[in-house]
């Protein structure tokens, strides 16, 4: 309803733009991570730690951990989760392609930034497992929210916090 | 605590009925199928955010509808809250307390605490070992509710690596004997034989199967300890009403019988012996294509007097203990969230005997709201008639009778 009372131009815009979007956005060769071109920005930014990898289930958490502007390193996106209920093994994901990369790149860290969920978890293990003897493999701590309470975090939360604890900085 | 109001909305033969408590006991009297155990059903959603009879929630929304809804207003000692689920033919519950829609559903747990006792919990006794677990983790649920978290990060867990057992033996059946074994070893990671490309694809089942294993045993080791530390607490209870309701004539034991034995203390160590009991029947997984160690595969036995109730009590012995199960769960809900919980009784006054029923009423008395169904009022004491709500159930409507 909102689209039928914009001028016709407006809406004429809107539609060649999702066109092209489908048309020309595909997945950077190096990363998987969405892209206009063969290789994407991030890949290509000479401004970028190369030696650093970030693993990401989707595009969409690229998305998430670039609007921080925290991260300076490279991603690569696998491309789902590891689901044998859903037919999904590491063979369907962009697996293969990473332990290529990083041995080809001599990546110096994986960072592993995937859910905690069961499928996140048994994925972080998996792909860590594979990566352990070719660089140093990390995983993004999990737990209490800022501005979270330590009283009213749930016992899960909490487990997981104390697990990935570390040394205060002096 | 008590349940001042409920409303119920396209929710089962429901179409919209509200309900003001006024007394601490409620009779709901009715013909059968009029939609007296639905209103218990109600209640227990608001418990449990499950319900015994169905884990679809389009069986509960009124055929017709889209959308049901149950609301309440509950008075608990810290103040009056009020509680909202909404469920839907296809979608998402929708669980609301005071006004704020909760992100997580399990959050909504903790709030109404219930002990339901109806004419088929004779089934935990007589029936499959299924029942027990559902049983226990349902009282679970709500005196720690992040177990309600636990349990379903378990049965993920489970249902992944059924899954994944399945695709991978279904896959060994094309190959030859050789790729057989090396499914079996699950722990090995190093296979040296086959060509490479082989190789690869069959170095990588094996982790993966490893890591399912060690998601299982996890997961499963939470599970056991915390069904072992209620039934602890909850066994000596249910033993002290079992005596005073036989007249100590009757010796009552429980034994927990976990499918992983809790050899210590030490979740490490019990998952330790999870692993290597999944190593055991490694071969018999891989025939039987699904996961044959966890606490999925829990029991509870129930011994009288040395003989296992399950085969040999009678039905008096069977119901005295199922009672004794019940007056446990209220006296054990009491103690630890400090306020004493509903009483739901479907059905099931009229099955027990005078001297049972006397021993349930004196422990009730006015302290436990008790929400009761029945077919005749002819069964119930008269004196106790005269300190009820009475309401008539007729086709999905309630009407108060004088």
């Amino acid at each position: 309803m909102h689209m039928l009372k914009r001028p016709e131009a407006e809406v004429r815009a809107l539609a060649n733009a999702l066109v092209a979007a489908k048309q020309q956005v595909g997945q950077c060769s190096q990363c998987f991570h969405l892209s206009a071109e063969p290789v994407c920005d991030i890949c290509r930014s000479q401004a970028r730690d190369p030696n650093t990898i970030c693993v990401v289930a989707e595009s969409r958490d690229v998305i998430a951990l670039e609007k921080t502007r925290e991260y300076k390193g490279k991603y690569h996106v696998l491309g789902g989760l590891i689901s044998p209920m859903d037919g999904i093994g590491p063979e369907q994901l962009n697996v293969g392609q990473l332990i290529h990369r990083v041995n080809k790149e001599g990546t110096s860290e994986v960072i592993l930034a995937i859910s905690p969920s069961i499928e996140g978890d048994t994925t972080t293990l998996y792909v860590g497992q594979l990566l352990k003897p070719f660089t140093r493999v990390t995983r993004i701590a999990f737990g209490l929210p800022m501005g979270g309470d330590l009283e009213y975090a749930d016992e899960v939360t909490l487990a997981r916090a104390l697990e990935g604890r570390r040394e205060l900085d002096s | 605590m008590f349940l001042q109001h409920l409303h119920l909305q396209n929710f089962r033969n429901y179409s919209s009925q509200s309900v003001a408590f006024s007394a601490p006991k409620t009779i709901l009297v009715g013909d059968n199928a009029q939609g007296k155990s639905n209103l218990l059903e109600a209640v227990e959603m608001l418990a449990t955010l499950k319900s015994h009879r169905t884990s679809r929630d389009r069986d509960l929304v009124k055929e017709g509808a889209n959308i049901g809804q149950i609301k309440a207003q509950l008075q608990r000692e810290l103040g009056v809250s009020e509680l909202s689920l909404t469920l839907k033919n296809a979608g998402r519950r929708t669980a609301v307390i005071n006004g704020e829609t909760l992100k997580r559903q399990q959050d909504f747990l903790g709030h109404l605490n219930a002990v339901q006792f109806s004419s088929l919990d004779i089934d935990l006794v007589r029936g499959g070992p299924g029942g027990r677990r559902i049983w226990i983790d349902t009282l679970l649920t709500q005196l720690e509710p992040v177990y309600a978290y636990i349990l379903q990060q378990y049965n993920q867990v489970l249902k992944q690596r059924n899954a994944f057992i399945k695709q991978h033996t279904a896959n060994a059946d094309d190959l030859d004997d050789r790729i057989d074994t090396t499914l079996l070893t699950s722990q090995q990671q190093q296979i040296t034989h086959h060509n490479q490309s082989d190789q690869i694809q069959l170095s990588q089942m094996p982790t993966q199967m490893a890591i399912w294993d060690a998601q299982l045993a996890t997961t499963g080791t939470r599970v056991t300890r915390r069904r072992s530390r209620v039934l602890n607490r909850l066994i000596p209870l249910a033993q002290r009403w079992h005596q005073s309701i036989s007249g100590d004539a009757e010796a009552l034991t429980i034994a927990y019988q976990p499918n992983v034995a809790l050899i210590a203390d030490d979740p490490a160590i019990i998952q330790q012996s999870f692993l290597e009991k999944i190593q055991s029947r490694a071969i018999a997984e891989y025939h039987q294509r699904t996961s044959l160690v966890g606490p999925h595969r829990d029991d509870i036995d129930f011994v009288i007097n040395q003989t296992p109730a399950r085969q040999y009590g009678s039905q008096g012995q069977q119901r005295t203990l199922v009672l004794s199960l019940k007056l446990a769960e209220l006296e054990l809900i009491e103690a630890v969230i400090g306020e004493p919980p509903l009483l739901l009784l479907d059905d099931v006054l009229a099955e027990l005997d005078l001297k049972r029923q006397n021993q349930l009423l004196e422990t009730i008395q006015d302290r436990f709201q008790t929400i009761i169904t029945t077919t005749h009022l002819g069964s119930f004491d008269a004196q106790w008639l005269k300190a009820s709500q009475i309401l008539t159930v007729d086709q999905g409507r309630l009407v108060a009778s004088s």
